[in-house]
């Protein structure tokens, strides 16, 4: 069994709204796979589905390659839109009573609780929790059993820059593992430095799914400067490969049919024809712009 | 199951709310059996050894009379488990723990069904509250009649436990439907008004026999009123006997109603 998680046509409406409209898409063990979108797109109403708080109007979905169960989400440490504990217990009272629902992870607890920072706090009550204490007691909740897969809605929310950048190590310590990593967030920039995998949600729509290097494939292209701009750009049009040619303010643009650009065998290019370059760099199209590019069409 | 009633034990048995809403059932039973009994006892002082006055009051805390008794006077404080469901049910809600229970790995029938062995258990308690309190007072208050045993007229520890199910399951469809507790007792407790206004009205006055197999009444209709039985005709018993079985019958179909009622809406629509 190579995916994880099956999504198949998954439609949901609220009343006549709809939500997620035929959403399909396979999670690959071990992969990091973000689930983007702004907000309102359906991320969080789709992993609410695969967690049975939802029910989808139409499709279906299968974890581990079986029909969905409870069995199944015990082995799936999950934090979904906001932290829910019973308030008026304390933190290591309510990872207990999670613990007890998964039927395992008990002696995990004191270990979870480190891992984010809230051993001293463990016997405080729940509703004396910042917003930032309580989303790490909701991660150290999906951490108990050690589960193999992880499903994150918002990981990030009310954590200050530190527990940002801790949850974000936590997630790469968790996927070198080799752990399944389900993650849904608007938060792009954080997405681009983890995952491995992106499904693009847009009003219920999927725009694009797959490999992240393949989402932002063609996507690199090399930023070129010369003193004729004009001798540059005609040089440039006859090079084999070229896709296409932009200007920008202060270079010219120029991308390719195929991920593989080779800037030394491109300069040389040049100075045969009789352009001496004077800016040659290699930029990335960042996921970010990519998203930008599709959800603005 | 057990592992589930576990976990159920272990929300509740840190909770203050939940020992003090226990407490006060646990002495609202016999509370109000005493209250009655000290109204009794001091009011007719003088009907003590009277036999004329002891046939029209009747001795409601001696055997078998005590058994009615204290199963009506402790119907009377059913508000307090009710609360208790209520709240323990909103709770679920508005800390959104019932879906946070279920992500964790237990099916939606697993917390439903819990929650109504949680409704029998209360149930079970309450009436063996009641059975104790009856016991009490008919066993340290009156001789126990000749031939009779303590236990003849203990059926309606039985009608009280029925009776207890079904406002219990009332008070759990509301807490499940209206999901917050001020709204949900709220409402329990004005559709008891409503509903006694409706019978007294359309039942009482205008004859009305339907009425007489509304939601709550069915049940009440299961204890009499104990006390001045003397001035109850024979008619009157004899009509109440012949009714027994359908009002227990029609308190079953009300649960089953209830039970699908409230499971359609927890297990099929979102949490």
């Amino acid at each position: 069994m190579n995916s994880i998680l099956s999504i198949q046509s998954i439609t949901k409406f609220y009343g006549r709204i709809r939500a997620l409209h035929e959403v399909s898409f396979d999670v690959p063990a071990g992969s990091v796979f973000g689930v983007l979108g702004p907000n309102g797109s359906g991320k969080t109403t789709l992993l609410g589905i695969l967690m049975d708080v939802l029910k989808a109007s139409g499709g279906s979905y299968a974890w581990f390659g079986q029909p969905p169960s409870e069995q199944q989400r015990r082995q799936i440490g999950t934090l979904l839109e906001t932290p829910n504990f019973y308030h008026y217990l304390s933190g290591e009272r309510n990872l207990q009573i999670a613990a007890a629902i998964k039927g395992r992870g008990q002696e995990d607890i004191p270990r979870v609780l480190e891992m984010v920072k809230l051993t001293e706090r463990r016997h405080s009550k729940f509703s004396t929790y910042s917003l930032g204490m309580k989303q790490r007691l909701a991660i150290a909740s999906c951490l108990l059993g050690d589960p193999s897969v992880l499903v994150f809605d918002e990981p990030t929310n009310g954590l200050d820059p530190v527990g940002i950048a801790e949850t974000r190590e936590l997630i790469r310590d968790m996927a070198r593992e080799g752990k399944t990593i389900l993650l849904a967030s608007h938060l792009l920039d954080e997405v681009e430095k983890v995952c491995t995998h992106v499904a693009i949600l847009q009003k219920g729509v999927l725009l694009t799914a797959g490999d992240v290097n393949e989402v932002l494939m063609n996507e690199d292209f090399v930023e070129l400067g010369a003193p004729n701009g004009d001798k540059l750009r005609e040089v440039l049009s006859a090079l084999p490969g070229i896709r296409q040619l932009k200007q920008s303010e202060q270079h010219l643009q120029a991308f390719f049919e195929k991920d593989n650009i080779d800037l030394g065998g491109i300069n040389q290019y040049c100075f045969e024809k009789g352009v001496v370059l004077t800016h040659l760099q290699l930029r990335k199209k960042s996921l970010e712009s990519k998203f930008m590019e599709l959800t603005n069409k | 199951m057990l592992n589930t009633l576990r976990v159920e034990w272990m929300k509740v048995k840190n909770y203050r709310a939940f020992w003090i809403l226990l407490a006060v059932t646990v002495l609202s039973i016999p509370g109000v059996n005493f209250m009655f009994y000290d109204l009794f006892d001091n009011s007719f002082p003088k009907m003590k050894g009277n036999k004329m006055a002891m046939n029209i009051f009747g001795t409601p805390f001696g055997f078998p009379d005590v058994w009615q008794t204290t199963s009506w006077n402790a119907s009377l404080v059913f508000l307090v488990p009710a609360i208790l469901i209520i709240t323990l049910t909103t709770n679920e809600f508005t800390y959104k723990t019932h879906r946070q229970n279920v992500i964790d790995g237990w099916s939606r029938s697993q917390f439903f069904r819990v929650k109504l062995v949680e409704i029998l258990l209360l149930s079970l308690f309450t009436t063996l509250l009641v059975v104790l309190t009856a016991l009490c007072f008919g066993t340290f208050g009156n001789k126990v009649p000749e031939g009779q045993s303590i236990w003849q007229g203990s059926r309606f520890a039985a009608f009280y436990f029925v009776q207890m199910i079904s406002y219990s399951m009332i008070a759990f469809m509301l807490a499940l439907f209206i999901k917050r507790a001020g709204l949900a007792m709220g409402i329990f407790f004005i559709y008891m008004i409503v509903e006694s206004i409706i019978v007294g009205y359309f039942g009482n006055h205008r004859k009305i026999e339907a009425v007489n197999y509304l939601p709550e009444e069915v049940t009440d209709r299961l204890i009499p009123q104990p006390y001045l039985k003397a001035i109850f005709t024979q008619q009157r018993v004899s009509y109440w006997e012949s009714h027994i079985p359908i009002y227990l019958a029609v308190a079953a179909v009300y649960l089953l109603l209830y039970y699908f009622g409230a499971s359609r809406r927890f297990l099929r629509t979102d949490l």
